[in-house]
């Protein structure tokens, strides 16, 4: 008897926490804009990348774009804080950005800089994110399972996941390498770095919010801004294979510019 | 001819960050070195996170010289209805656009016009802000 049910115990412990059903459904694509028909060969088109106030006849929109991002950034209140002594880095790493990001060349942008994925695919015991604009995936485990001790160091990270409450899912992300930025700023971070990423659902609304972890360079753990995310309805939707990165820029880079 | 014009849409800068990092233009092009370019499109390499054009210009002696044009990223030529099929491969087009601050055979392409007229403008600013 006392047997039987140190076994039941165990079970309940250690099953799925989706076999519960009582977790929130993620499936769906989230926060991906509907395409405008495309033209037709022989058709005129004419669209602008929008630039608010700067003429594109008369201003030099090259350099409004780099402006205008830089200027938008520096106004976010929201920033990682580093450590005093770190700070010059930041600057000098962000000064050279044109030339240091490791984005700029082809690089994944990595978690948490990719932002959300753009479909979650749920299934019992595990969760997989694409990511449509770069062909990428992540393989989130929620059967309880701890980080995996064998995999190298990445872009992505090791990623597991539990639920928590009826509306949400909390992905713990370790074994980063240094290889990304978390912003354009010079924004870099050690191989200590944690990410927890929760996805709450309601209704049709996704809210995606990272926070950051990493005491080597970090003065105070950073949270980002939440960020919402609409499902997707229309199968008009679906994710396309996204074309490669292929870098040529680099060496024709001649200042330092950058947005 | 009919033209589509797309206004200012839901800001790409501000769409997310699943677009891929962009170099700065102003770090390779010179918006006061315009330039035009007259030719066959060899080839229309449709990457991230710029995509490319490649041209072959005739001048009067009959010399070809190549050169590489840099447009938007795919995803924003996309938002604005254009796919690869509207960059004239094969054909012979007039193409404007902005020099390589390197002056090699390099520039940015603000806009392609074809033989029978149409032309597709892929670029940057606010219509509203006009001087």
């Amino acid at each position: 008897m006392k047997k039987a049910f140190l076994v039941a115990a165990f079970l309940v412990v250690s099953a799925p926490p989706f076999a519960g059903a009582q977790t929130v459904d993620l499936n769906g694509i989230w926060g991906v804009a509907s395409l405008p028909p495309a033209v037709k060969p022989g058709q005129s088109v004419r669209w602008l990348l929008p630039l608010k106030g700067t003429d594109p006849n008369g201003d030099d929109v090259f350099k409004a774009l780099d402006r205008i991002q830089v200027n938008n950034r520096a106004a976010a209140p929201n920033k990682p804080e580093y450590k005093p002594s770190l700070l010059a880095k930041v600057k000098e790493l962000s000064d050279k950005q044109g030339v240091l990001d490791p984005a700029f060349y082809c690089k994944p942008q990595g978690v948490p800089r990719m932002g959300p994925p753009s479909q979650i695919v749920q299934t019992p015991g595990q969760l997989v994110f694409l990511y449509g604009a770069s062909n990428l995936f992540r393989i989130v485990p929620t059967d309880g399972r701890p980080h995996r001790a064998d995999a190298d160091p990445s872009y992505m990270g090791d990623s597991i996941g539990r639920f928590e409450g009826a509306d949400t899912l909390v992905v713990d992300v370790t074994n980063f390498n240094d290889d990304t930025w978390l912003g354009s700023d010079g924004y870099f971070h050690s191989e200590k770095m944690r990410v927890i990423e929760r996805f709450t659902r309601k209704g049709d609304v996704l809210t995606y919010q990272a926070t950051v972890e990493d005491p080597e360079v970090l003065a105070k753990p950073w949270v980002q801004n939440a960020r919402e995310l609409k499902l997707s309805t229309s199968k008009a939707d679906a994710l396309m294979e996204a074309p490669p990165c292929v870098e040529h820029d680099a060496p024709h880079i001649v200042t330092l510019e950058h947005h | 001819m009919k033209q589509i014009a797309f206004g200012a849409v839901a800001s790409l800068l501000l769409a997310g960050a699943s677009l891929s990092a962009h170099h700065s233009f102003a770090a390779e092009f010179d918006i006061n070195k315009p330039i035009t370019l007259s030719g066959t499109v060899t080839k229309v390499e449709w990457v991230n996170p710029h995509v490319y054009v490649y041209l072959d210009v005739k001048d009067a002696s009959g010399k070809v010289t190549s050169w590489s044009l840099s447009s938007l990223g795919p995803a924003a030529a996309r938002r604005a209805g254009v796919t690869r099929a509207n960059f004239g491969q094969g054909q012979t087009v007039t193409i404007n656009g902005y020099h390589a601050k390197d002056n090699s055979n390099f520039a940015f392409m603000r806009k392609m016009t074809f033989a029978d007229g149409h032309s597709v403008e892929l670029w940057l600013g606010d219509d509203e802000a006009k001087k």
